[in-house]
């Protein structure tokens, strides 16, 4: 049997006396694992961690099948992994070329024609070419945040750990995106940290949602759909009992929960089951 | 319209580059001209040093011409991927190095205004403890949480945190030496006073990197800047010897802060990859 690429077995962080995560279990294999949460789900934390820039405070954290606490094996994890943070940072100076570039120098590519060929390539792969001469401060955000992804991609990793990478992006970025990460999913493990249901839908054949610093739910965007099961209708009226209810573009009322009165059942959709088990603090959230 | 032809062996000489400067350059021109010629030339052609041939053009086209620093740093003899590295080290842009041109412009004017010998002193202690103090704050911006907008995409890259600082704090350590040297060349009376400052400054840096290995460098210079001027003040206020602190004993006293701190860092420079604690 083999190990899987990412072992995550009750890990513990508390920042001052936040608790991020409480006990976070869960494996990852080759293909597209989609992590669903509201924020302070303790997402961001468990996905630095797995980038080997933050400790946990207790547990065991395994990736390719070594160590991060441990300097060789967190080495050689840094030499298979692709990163891109929530929050990317950029040299505002540099242009698209050179900061792309900057990293690869960072991914230890020293020689310089064959850097150049592998930043061309993640730039074209994101469909930033064109603009590649252009200083980062002068790009769009969403120009911005596929930079950000075209460094990730430097030297095809075989971990990818991407943190909310479809934020800001227009839904034909987002597109191109999810055509981007696929292809690279067949024998690769892409962690996809997401406030977008919709692209665990489209994208991930196995989905974990936490809250709280805890899992919350581990499976298939079916599995996770299917808690909805049986839950959810449309009807003329709120029902004033449903556990989440909104009125949706034909004017009908889409319920969780209870059924009011002459309400149709309907198939539900993974937002629906995220929704129905993170509960009232996700739909705030997708509200605002 | 062109009467010969270049036999096959005078091609694959040219193809090959075997054919000397002034016949490959009449070769040349005749190939601009002859339709015949240039589609022989293609079946002596190696398709590998093609590609090579024209990934050079790619490269030389495409390749974005570098910014002022990394284009000074490499005509300084630096090789062009650490003169990038270099490049995004924020203490070493312009703006940065103007601040501190600023800072001894001003202790150098003190010192040169003053009218009074104790006023001169005055300005000439001024510009000794600035000078100590301007790499410090130089290395803490240089790399780090919070300083290094890029400082989560580095620690998670195989390059070590350790070398990339090290790097960057050599080079800081070297701009400001050379721009607190040329602000020295202009203080009044130059004597042994004017280069007081160098232990220190070294002293003081590398005090400052052996915290960071436990507190966010930015906190570490702080906490080193704040005992430096509190030791600086103290000393010169409560003896007749203003610049004792810069007299022999002092700097004995920093070549061990220097031996102590690089001790420090070399046992606990695995700390720098070890990542944010918070």
């Amino acid at each position: 049997m083999s190990i899987p690429t990412v072992q995550v077995s009750g890990i513990e962080k508390s920042f001052l006396r936040t608790r991020a995560l409480a006990g976070v279990t869960f494996d990852a294999d080759a293909g597209i694992t989609g992590m669903l949460g509201p924020n302070g789900a303790g997402k961001t934390t468990l996905l630095r961690m797995m980038a080997t820039v933050l400790a946990p405070d207790a547990g065991q954290l395994r990736m390719l099948g070594w160590d991060p606490g441990k300097p060789d094996e967190r080495l050689a994890i840094r030499r298979r992994l692709g990163y891109m943070p929530q929050e990317p940072g950029f040299h505002r100076n540099f242009t698209a070329f050179e900061f792309v570039d900057y990293v690869a120098i960072l991914k230890e590519m020293v020689d310089r024609r064959a850097r150049h060929d592998e930043v061309r390539r993640v730039l074209e792969l994101v469909g930033l070419e064109g603009v590649s001469g252009r200083k980062i401060k002068a790009l769009s955000g969403g120009m911005r945040r596929r930079v950000a992804l075209a460094q990730a991609l430097l030297g095809d990793p075989d971990l990818l750990v991407l943190d909310e990478p479809t934020a800001g992006l227009d839904p034909e970025q987002r597109l191109r995106f999810r055509e981007i990460v696929s292809e690279r999913s067949t024998d690769r493990t892409v962690i996809l940290s997401t406030h977008q249901t919709e692209d665990v839908a489209a994208l991930c054949p196995r989905v974990v949602v936490m809250n709280e610093g805890r899992t919350l739910f581990d499976g298939t965007p079916k599995e996770l759909a299917d808690v909805a099961r049986g839950r959810v209708w449309l009807a003329a009226e709120r029902a004033p009992d449903a556990h989440l209810s909104w009125r949706t573009g034909d004017g009908r009322h889409r319920n969780i929960g209870s059924a009011p009165s002459g309400a149709e059942l309907v198939e539900p959709t993974v937002e629906d089951g995220y929704l129905l088990l993170v509960g009232t603090k996700a739909f705030d959230e997708e509200a605002a | 319209m062109t009467t010969w032809h270049a036999d096959t062996m005078l091609l694959s000489s040219y193809a090959s580059g075997a054919l000397d400067q002034a016949r490959a350059y009449s070769l040349e021109a005749h190939l601009l001209a002859c339709d015949r010629c240039r589609a022989d030339v293609v079946g002596v052609s190696d398709q590998e040093q093609l590609d090579r041939i024209w990934a050079e053009v790619t490269e030389a086209v495409d390749a974005p011409r570098p910014g002022v620093v990394e284009r000074g740093l490499v005509r300084l003899g630096v090789r062009d991927h650490l003169a990038r590295l270099l490049a995004a080290t924020p203490s070493l842009r312009l703006s940065w190095l103007g601040a501190e041109a600023l800072a001894l412009g001003f202790a150098v004017l003190a010192a040169n205004a003053a009218v009074t010998e104790g006023g001169r002193e005055l300005g000439m202690f001024v510009f000794l403890v600035v000078a100590a103090l301007l790499p410090v704050g130089g290395v803490a911006v240089a790399y780090g949480p919070g300083m290094d907008p890029t400082y989560e995409v580095s620690l998670a890259s195989p390059m070590r945190s350790f070398g990339l600082l090290m790097t960057r704090a050599a080079a800081v350590l070297g701009t400001s030496t050379v721009l607190a040297c040329l602000a020295a060349l202009a203080l009044p009376g130059l004597d042994w006073a004017a280069v007081a400052w160098l232990l220190p400054s070294l002293g003081l840096t590398s005090a400052s990197l052996a915290l960071a290995t436990r507190l966010r460098p930015l906190v570490a210079a702080g906490s080193v800047t704040f005992v430096w001027v509190t030791v600086a003040l103290v000393a010169a206020y409560r003896g007749d010897d203003r610049f004792v602190i810069f007299r022999g004993g002092g700097q004995a006293a920093f070549l061990v802060v220097i031996a102590l701190s690089a001790f420090v860092i070399a046992r606990r420079r695995e700390a720098f990859e070890q990542g944010v604690t918070e």
